[in-house]
């Protein structure tokens, strides 16, 4: 069939002819939607009548036939007002689709009453002779020209009348033509309405009392062809249930039954015709090849109602056989590779027929953007689906209905950028949803408008229920997969971690020193460290990488690689952090900074040197009870990677009493929080210390982390917790120094 | 999560956290709510990013309902200001409560972020900054 058509043409030409037969329609409908064109274009028909009804006044009147010129120029106005007609006749169906069982008994009632209303003219006034000469139904045999009035009326009521029975058959027809429409079937469709209208053109200046000539034939042959081709497109029978069959058969054997009645020349309407091609020629010739369509299509229709009653069961068993299938089967086992997955779920939908090209998009929160991405996409590069179309005010629509959109006239939406040649005329999106969720949407296109039905949307639908639970169990397998491996990322970097902290504490003359740092369940990144400087100076470090996980730990090594190694040429806290900060600056991510407080400690001056590069506040408490935070200005590793970060950074110096305890830890000390939600705070922090002042260092240090335990209720921690306690007990030191 | 009146779009109302978009003039305004930690930090990076793609640039962080925020939070911030300052727009911080404002001011961030009290002077400030910028 498709050879038929059109042999030899090029693809091109193909795709022109398509875009013109497509588009004529489209425009005037869009000119349509707007309300004072739609009254312009009735105004306008009706001028083109009440003109055309003037001129066989006129004729009546004068008793001659017009001019050739004249009688061409009506014509040109009858058929005018007739095309805007079609036009108005198109846009109003369009708004008010019918199912096929609708179709046939509309069609069935409209072809009964213009029946009625012919046969009723017809009969009331017959044909009248006039002074004795011979009239056919009123008209002046030689001439055509009407004799009374009431000939003109009736040649026009009897016109109007079918030629709209003959444009609401073709239009009622035209949806189920063009039901599950391919390229080919729209533009086999197109081509028929076409050919009709040149063919019934070729009659304008024809004489209705010769033969009609070669040309007309050809004319009549094409048509038939096209009819004929068109008259095989019945596949929405079998789609109806067995009862809308039974009745879809009563209807067109009554319908076959009402146009045969009415075409033939014996029929119930004898010779009305005659009106019809007494006001125009060629509109005779349309509305005989508009119902003689109508009139194939009802005999095609009723034959393969008849063929497929008997299947109906077995063909709604097997569609919904393949629906389940093709749901099922193929995602299940998929769920381990979701790149395979998603291109199953975008694949699928064409090649089960239902669609030509599809894609899936995505908005993985946790990706950290809220933009869709086109994950997978078939039939055409996923790459190219951006430039089609924009995706993410597809997906933003489809976000807030939550149900599946169509979008019948893809190429009019102003969010398709279709350029000429891309493949789409109808999107049907469906959102992915499990659990509430919206996970994605999946996008089927058609190259033809209006190219989905019902049937379409609702497979698709059940389709994307199942796609949906597959992405989430794949989802799910991910996490899982991402949480293994996370925790063994994280046994690695808790191992680290304790390799890297100092093995034995200090021991300095007067200076007692307990330390520890307890990771949390998802290790963070503290540190802390000691390093003699010489026989009076200690120098001691905690930090705090932001962050978690391996990435942290491989700071806190190049941190202790930077104290291990600088610090000894650092002559001052401040040198040293200025010292960290560049070497950090240049390894650390953009979003990771490292807090850290760093002293030294000369036991034999008794003097605490101490800087601050964003870190939590040391703590000193003297031996009477006194306590305060020290807290010099500094900000945090890796916050300011310029001279800023040198600009700001203070540095205290502090003479040290007998007796005091310089109390040093991570914000995890801090900003624990208990059952209900309260942190422990530097307040309790400051009373605790004050209360166990008295204590020895390692007695004191246990008994705060007592503390905090009861204040905590549990064993796990959500940050890490370090505590370093330094007492210097100078008299001591003193005492054994005057006593050598 | 809906415990109060949210008249504006929001994000990530999975946890207890959650940021909320609105917007004066050409400013964003991003209102964080709850708790921002290393769980809940993808939807603040999400929302910044969001701003970057629309082009977004003058940006106001309103932490008057933010409980809380950790290390990873705060890295957040870094992770945006110097694109943003590059591309002629900023991050302000204002309404901090007290205790979470302390966490801020720890780190240094007050050297380095334009923090402050209402949301209304953040925007005043935007504005002399825009007609600075008109000025020269």
């Amino acid at each position: 069939m498709k050879e038929a058509l059109s042999p030899g043409k090029s693809p091109v030409a193909n795709h022109f002819t398509n875009r013109i037969l497509q588009s004529g329609q489209g425009y005037i409908d869009a000119a349509l939607r707007n309300r004072g064109q739609r009254v312009a274009f009735i105004v306008a028909a009706l001028i083109c009548f009440f003109l055309s009804v003037a001129f066989n006044v006129v004729e009546w009147v004068s008793g001659a036939p017009w001019h050739a010129a004249v009688n061409f120029a009506y014509q040109l106005v009858a058929i005018t007002g007739f095309v805007l007609v079609w036009f108005l006749l198109s846009y109003f169906l369009k708004q008010r689709p019918a199912s096929p069982l609708k179709t046939f008994w509309t069609t069935l009632l409209v072809a009964l009453l213009s029946a009625g209303v012919i046969g009723l003219m017809i009969g009331i006034t017959t044909a009248e002779n006039v002074e004795g000469n011979a009239a056919v139904l009123g008209f002046e045999y030689d001439t055509g020209v009407p004799l009374t009035f009431a000939t003109v009326v009736k040649m026009h009521v009897v016109s109007s009348l079918r030629v709209l029975l003959a444009f609401y058959l073709l239009l009622r027809f035209q949806d189920l033509v063009l039901f599950k429409r391919t390229k080919q079937s729209q533009r086999n469709w197109y081509l028929m309405l076409i050919s009709m209208g040149v063919f019934s053109l070729l009659f304008i200046l024809k004489d209705p009392a010769e033969d009609p000539g070669i040309v007309q034939y050809i004319g009549l042959t094409l048509v038939v062809i096209l009819m004929i081709l068109n008259a095989f497109r019945v596949s929405w029978i079998v789609f109806l249930s067995f009862r809308a069959k039974a009745a879809g058969v009563g209807f067109s054997i009554l319908l076959i039954l009402l146009l045969l009645a009415s075409l033939s020349p014996d029929g119930i309407l004898p010779a009305h015709f005659m009106y019809i091609r007494h006001a125009s020629y060629p509109l005779e010739q349309f509305t005989l090849a508009a119902l003689t369509f109508g009139l194939l299509y009802c005999v095609t229709s009723f034959l393969f109602l008849i063929f497929h009653l008997p299947t109906t069961g077995d063909f709604r068993r097997k569609t919904g056989e393949i629906t389940a299938m093709y749901s099922l089967t193929n995602l299940v086992n998929q769920a381990f590779d979701p790149d395979k997955l998603h291109l199953t779920i975008t694949k699928t939908p064409v090649d089960t027929g239902t669609a030509q090209m599809a894609w899936l998009a995505i908005a993985d929160e946790r990706s950290g953007s809220l933009r869709p991405q086109v994950v997978a996409a078939w039939k055409t590069p996923t790459e190219d689906i951006e430039t089609m179309v924009d995706v993410a005010a597809l997906y933003e629509e489809l976000a807030a209905r939550r149900e599946p959109v169509v979008l019948d006239e893809a190429p009019a939406d102003r969010r398709i950028r279709k350029k000429p040649g891309d493949p789409i005329g109808t999107i049907l999106m469906t959102p992915l949803i499990t659990r509430d969720r919206l996970l994605g949407g999946l996008f089927v296109a058609k190259d033809v408008v209006q190219g989905f039905e019902e049937d379409d949307v609702e497979s698709i639908s059940v389709y994307a229920a199942q796609a949906a639970i597959a992405l989430d169990n794949a989802r799910l397998f991910e996490e899982q997969l991402e949480r293994e491996r996370l925790s063994r990322e994280l046994d690695i970097a808790r191992e680290v971690q304790q390799r890297l902290l100092p093995h034995d504490l200090p021991k300095m003359e007067g200076l007692a020193v307990a330390a520890s740092s307890i990771p949390a369940h998802e290790v963070g990144g503290d540190y802390y460290d000691f390093l003699e400087l010489d026989e009076e100076r200690l120098a001691f470090i905690v930090a705090d990488v932001s962050g978690k996980g391996t990435s942290a730990a491989f700071y806190m090594a190049e941190l202790q690689g930077i104290f291990r190694s600088t610090t000894r040429m650092a002559p001052s806290p401040t040198d040293f952090l200025e010292q960290a900060n560049l070497a950090l600056s240049s390894t650390l991510e953009r979003h990771v900074f490292v807090s850290v407080i760093y002293g030294v400690i000369d036991v034999r001056k008794g003097e605490l040197t101490l800087a601050r590069a964003g870190h939590c506040p040391a703590i000193l408490i003297s031996r009477e009870g006194a306590g305060r935070l020290i807290r010099p200005q500094g900000l945090g590793l890796g916050l300011d990677r310029g001279g800023r970060f040198r600009d700001v950074l203070e540095e205290e110096h502090i003479p040290l009493q007998p007796g005091d305890t310089v109390t040093v830890y991570t914000d995890g000390v801090v900003e624990s929080r208990n059952s209900e939600g309260t942190e422990y705070g530097y307040e309790r922090l400051l009373e605790a210390l004050k209360a166990l002042r008295k204590k020895e260092a390692s007695a004191l240090h246990e008994a705060l982390l007592a503390d905090l335990h009861d204040y905590l209720g549990r064993t796990e921690y959500d940050d890490d917790m370090t505590l370093v306690v330094l007492k210097w007990d100078g008299t001591k030191n003193h005492t054994k120094r005057s006593a050598t | 999560m809906g415990r109060h009146e949210k008249p504006h779009e929001t994000i990530g109302n999975m946890s207890n956290f959650s940021v909320g978009f609105r917007a004066e003039a050409h400013i964003r305004i991003l209102d964080l709510k709850g708790e921002l930690d290393a769980h809940t930090v993808s939807e603040l990076e999400a929302a910044l990013q969001k701003c970057r793609e629309d082009k977004n640039h003058h940006i106001i962080v309103n932490g008057e309902h933010l409980q809380y925020i950790s290390s990873a939070g705060l890295g957040v911030f870094m992770a945006y200001i110097e694109e943003m300052r590059e591309a002629g727009g900023d991050i302000k911080i204002a309404g901090l409560q007290a205790n979470v404002f302390n966490i801020f001011d720890l780190l240094g961030f007050p050297l380095l972020f334009d923090i402050v009290e209402a949301e209304e002077e953040a925007i005043r400030k935007f504005d002399a900054d825009r007609n600075e910028k008109n000025d020269s």
